[in-house]
């Protein structure tokens, strides 16, 4: 089986937001909807301080609870592990807003574009532009994961096979590949630097492992 | 990738000095959409072909709904703050002629006005950015006349000023970066690389970081650099070159120069063992005039050159029987019997007093931590090892010291500069794996290449081309509003070297001019690019108050803003993705580039633009026939002002120099001419292949990322630790401007000594108020800035995607105070306060956070928009506002420093 994956090694993100305005841009979020993003962190006391940054995103959870409340099924879970929503099933209800506990899912009120009202053309040609009233989140750039295999390329190594965050990281703290294979980088990372998942106690399984 | 209709087109960024990165631009049905890394140089470019926050954004930069539309003219005569300039819309014809018409006025007037300054001025923004986009204005400039370049728009205070002019002058470093993939210990006196370093530096940080590089950051806050680092060490503001000079205190004393010293370096290619005379210059040969070493073996004096010499002195005073001293204006002083000491003697005895206990009680960080970093650094440095780069055995000593913008400009920094240096030469870390390396050079030539810049000059060190202070070539009459010849030797007189000058001064000194000086007139055309001055330099009130008496503006530009508010024509010429340009990358060319390849890449349209913009080369061709210039703009880009010469005995690509060309005619013949320099001829490629190809790179060795191999080859030595030199032209300069009743530079002419002292230069900066009728005891907090990597340089203030995106970023929404501090004051995060200086107050937002000093106030970037689309609504206060132009914070070097004390109040509502 293939479990699509994703390791952030901490001790290189520098938060420069590079991969959360590349996945803005391929995928057309509006402004203040972050499919991903890179928390600035801050913990101690001065001056013995501590300050790290933290990209969150979708965990692509093998339980994921926003699936089991959706109530039209909208949220779906491929076998691949990837966790997508089938927005021509989605209400905009929210539930799935308030079970996630990684705050990953974004709901799109309005058309509203970052000139509010009025849309530019590249906004207007964005594959979001009809997605109002919808709920939305990281699909792992699925799309670019499927045109990859089906021309045989490898996600994760590939760059046309491999989530846009992850191409666009300019310090290469963000590692895509199958968790299930253990020869894959994923898999050699989390193994040699004991790879941590955030809220695990929420019993979610998550498929985005942190490294240090 | 996803549908048929969907193309990639190559382009590069040049948004700040590092780079330029390349990329792809994403555009479907004939509309750009996305930004993508360029995989195609993934192999080639050090940051495998990434490009940073700043390039996402472009797409978003080009089909801004604020941008000047079309060309524009202002229909209100009165100009100032207070008055709306009244634009109305007009053709690019209409447009260019009266740019035209105003050029042509200055030729049948004369080219310098009747004070002698250039009727002409033109101020550019960040660090050499623009001409990455400016096209082929470089050829009208070129050919245009003296043109004034020196009017500031914050440079001298917010680049890494000391270290551009020293660095260059002692290891053709104006720039200094670690050589990362060797580096074991960086100690970076708040080096903000993550967000100064662009891609290739996070990635090559991130990469020595994985390896296990140290990193201890050394700042009064905590970073983005910070944040990654293994140590932060919460200094005082502008105490840096204390604890430095504590550190080299440590290794020269407590640890034992002769224990921790790289003796052989020390000996052969510095000039450590040179003997100095009494009066503290070099003892000389009488008759040749070459500086003289004492040989140990044998116990003889020689000239350095002298091939008999088997091991120089380093320590000690000896008896010279004959021997010269020449000082300022090549004043001889004979000497019979006379004692020598070693220059590396008399830094012996110059760092005496300079302990730990003492920088610890000024810089307020416990000496012990000062002596454990001056121990990790020389034990990193592994004096004695080596390392076999492209087949070449060379000394490795992986420890760099870096230093940020703050700690090399204004007061302080020559301290902070030389003191680093000088550490890093006791163990042999210069221009070797490892160690410090200098990036790129601006002010000596050639431009392209840092090596061949290396040659031989006198007394054993490499060929410097200072300023003349002499009495007969002396400029004592300013050429340009900054005098950058008359007070500043050691920025040269290349290019670059206007814009490095002390570019605040002209504001100052036009409406406070200092005694027996020309005062700075108000240019009769002013052209402005990429540039805010009302926004990124100080006391922008007072520049205001100049512009407003500036008979003519030309500003191209993108948007309305605040200095183009002032403007009498707007010139919206075509953005990053629209234009035509192919520019050099590669090899160790701009800020933090080490490359294995070197060549060109190329900028081009994606798109049809969508407004009445136009082309900086087409601008730049209508404007040169306009005004009668068209041969000799030609002429000059055949002969190679745009990098390339269009002719050479391998091709013969000359533009017709009475003929008119369209922007991709003329590109097309440079990249032509490009391919062929640099492939010696195998290739020949015009735009359609850049078009297509993006980029064509060459092989660039390893080893040339080093001037130590060309130091040993031409047997020179770095003019480190005695600053002889230095302190033979301060005299000489000090005298030129007595003769000529200045004394006001007094005080910038003691900071040219051959040891330079030093103490809290913190003190200069709270003293300030008092130049103002405040008392330096009104304001308790030091307000200091830092670096957006999402805003530098790239002109977007007004692109709204990066005010998205950076929010997340700590400081791109309020300035930044220690919790507990604001908290004592009543404070809450979002709170309102005023911040007020001697000079003025501004609003902002408090952010409470713990990672920063309890007396310091972070400020990041330069916002306070008031006219910007977009930038004005970010609510971000600009520190610009409470910080003098004065000449007291004004050092030797003619910079200043972003950093002023001030007071908080919670505004009431």
């Amino acid at each position: 089986m293939t479990r699509w994956g994703m390791v952030v090694d901490l001790r290189r993100c520098v938060g420069c937001q590079t991969c959360t305005i590349a996945c803005k841009l391929d995928n057309g979020t509006p402004p203040n909807v972050y499919w991903r993003l890179v928390r600035d962190v801050e913990i101690g006391r001065y001056p013995s301080v501590k300050r790290f940054f933290l990209p969150l995103q979708c965990m692509h959870c093998a339980d994921p609870p926003c699936l089991t409340v959706c109530p039209t099924t909208a949220t779906r879970k491929r076998g691949d592990g990837i966790v997508y929503i089938d927005y021509s099933k989605c209400i905009g209800c929210g539930y799935c807003i308030l079970a996630c506990p990684y705050e990953a899912r974004w709901l799109i009120k309005g058309r509203k574009g970052f000139f509010n009202n009025l849309l530019t053309e590249p906004e207007k040609l964005s594959p979001l532009s009809d997605k109002v009233g919808v709920c939305t989140k990281c699909d792992f750039c699925v799309d670019r994961i499927d045109y990859g295999i089906a021309n045989g390329l490898k996600p994760g190594v590939d760059p046309d096979a491999t989530p846009m965050c992850v191409n666009s990281c300019i310090a290469k703290a963000l590692v895509f590949g199958d968790l299930d294979d253990p020869n894959s980088e994923v898999s050699r990372l989390i193994r040699e630097k004991n790879g941590f998942r955030l809220l695990t106690e929420m019993g979610t399984d998550p498929s985005i492992y942190y490294v240090w | 990738m996803k549908t048929a209709d969907i193309v990639k087109v190559p382009t590069y960024c040049y948004q700040c000095v590092c780079g330029p990165d390349l990329l792809k631009v994403v555009v479907k049905d004939g509309v750009p959409v996305a930004v993508e890394p360029n995989f195609d140089a993934a192999e080639m470019h050090p940051a495998a072909g990434r490009v940073c926050v700043k390039a996402y954004g472009l797409v978003q930069k080009m089909y801004n709904p604020n941008r000047v539309k079309q060309p524009m003219i202002r229909q209100n005569k009165k100009k100032g703050l207070d008055q709306d300039p009244q634009w109305a819309p007009v053709s690019w014809e209409e447009a260019l002629d009266l740019v035209a018409e105003k050029l042509s006025e200055i030729r049948k007037k004369g080219l310098v006005d009747d004070v002698g300054y250039p009727r002409l001025a033109v101020t550019l923004g960040g660090a050499g950015t623009p001409q990455a986009y400016f096209g082929t204005l470089n050829a009208l400039f070129a050919v245009w006349g003296p043109i004034d370049f020196s009017l500031g728009s914050g440079q001298g205070v917010k680049c890494y000023h000391t270290e551009h002019l020293f660095g260059e002058y002692w290891h053709r470093a104006f720039i200094v970066a670690h050589d990362a993939p060797y580096t074991r210990l960086v100690i970076s006196f708040g080096h903000n690389d993550n967000a100064a370093g662009g891609v290739t530096g996070v990635w090559r940080n991130a990469e020595a970081r994985a390896r296990g590089m140290k990193w201890v950051q050394v700042e009064p806050h905590l970073s983005v650099t910070g944040a990654t680092a293994d140590e932060w060490i919460p200094i005082k503001p502008k105490t840096d070159p204390v604890f430095l000079y504590g550190m080299l205190h440590t290794a020269l004393f407590e640890l034992g120069w002769e224990k921790v010293a790289d003796h052989e370096f020390l000996k052969w290619r510095t000039n450590s063992p040179y003997l100095v005379g009494p009066n503290g210059y070099y003892l000389r040969d009488p008759v040749s005039r070459k500086p003289l070493i004492w040989d140990a073996f044998g116990d003889a004096v020689r000239t350095y050159d002298d091939r008999r010499l088997r091991d120089p002195a380093l320590a000690g005073e000896y008896l010279v029987d004959k021997a010269v001293e020449i000082g300022p204006d090549n004043e001889v002083f004979e000497h019979r019997d006379v004692v020598g000491k070693t220059a590396f003697t008399l830094l012996l005895e110059h760092m005496k007093k300079y302990t730990p206990e003492w920088a610890g009680g000024i810089c307020e960080v416990n000496p012990s931590t000062i002596r454990r970093l001056a121990r990790e650094f020389v034990e990193n440095a592994m004096v004695g090892a080596s390392v076999v780069v492209d087949g070449v055995k060379l000394p490795l000593r992986p420890v760099a010291i870096l230093l940020g913008k703050t700690v090399s400009n204004g007061w302080g920094a020559y301290q902070a500069v030389w003191a680093r240096t000088v550490l890093q030469m006791l163990v042999g870390a210069i221009e070797v794996p490892g160690s410090i390396l200098g990036v790129t050079i601006r002010l000596n030539r050639p431009m392209f290449d840092r090596l061949e810049s290396v040659r031989v000059g006198v007394d054993g060190f490499m060929a410097q081309y200072l300023n003349p202070t002499d009495g007969e070539k002396w400029e004592a009459r300013p050429k340009v509003r900054n005098a950058y010849k008359t007070l500043s030797p050691l920025v040269l007189d290349s290019s670059w070297s206007q814009a490095l000058g002390p570019a605040h001064l002209p504001w100052l000194f036009m409406k406070h001019p200092p005694e027996n000086w020309p005062t700075p007139t108000p240019p009769d055309v002013w052209i402005i690019y990429r540039t805010n001055p009302l926004i990124s330099g100080w006391n922008p009130d007072l520049i205001a108050d100049c512009i407003k008496n500036f008979p003519f503006i030309a500003a191209f530009a993108y948007t309305h803003d605040e200095t183009n508010w002032f403007a009498d024509v707007l010139l919206p010429d075509n953005t990053d993705l629209e234009g035509w340009q192919l520019y050099r990358v590669g090899g160790t060319s701009y800020q933090e580039q080490f490359w294995n390849y070197m060549g060109v890449a190329i900028r081009q349209p994606v798109a049809k633009p969508p407004y009445n913009t136009m082309d900086m080369t087409d601008i730049a061709t209508e404007l040169a026939d306009r005004i009668g210039l068209l041969r000799e703009y030609n002429t000059a880009i055949n002969n190679g002002v745009l990098g390339f010469r269009l002719k050479t005995p391998l091709y013969d690509y000359s533009l017709d120099p009475e003929r008119k060309y369209r922007a991709e005619e003329i590109w097309d013949r440079i990249c032509r001419a490009a391919t062929m320099t640099l492939s010696n001829g195998r290739h020949e490629y015009g735009l359609d292949w850049f078009k297509k190809n993006g980029f064509y790179l060459v092989p660039y060795r390893q080893i040339n990322w080093y001037l130590h191999p060309v130091m040993v080859a031409k047997r020179l030595r770095y003019e480190l630790p005695y600053q002889e030199k230095v302190a033979r032209v301060g005299l000489e300069l000090g005298r030129r401007l007595h003769e000529h009743g200045i004394r006001w530079w007094d005080a910038q002419l003691e900071e040219y000594s051959a040891l330079p002292e030093c103490h809290d230069f913190s003190k200069i900066f709270e003293k300030v108020s008092v130049v103002f009728g405040r008392k330096p005891e009104e304001y308790d907090f030091w307000l200091v800035t830092t670096r957006s990597m999402q805003y530098s340089w790239g002109a977007n203030v007004a692109v709204p995607v990066l005010a998205d995106v950076s929010s997340h970023v700590m400081g791109h929404r309020a300035v930044m105070m220690n919790e507990d501090v604001g908290r004592r004051m009543g404070l809450r995060d979002g709170d309102e306060v005023w911040i007020e200086s001697a000079i003025g107050r501004v609003r902002g937002r408090v952010l409470l956070r713990q990672g920063i000093r309890p007396d310091t106030l972070v400020a990041l970037q330069q916002f306070g928009h008031w006219v910007t689309p977009v930038a004005k609504d970010i609510n971000l206060p600009n520190m610009n506002k409470l910080v003098p132009l004065a000449l007291e914070t004004t050092d030797g070097t003619g910079s200043g420093s972003d950093l002023i004390k001030v007071r908080v109040e919670r505004v009431r509502r």
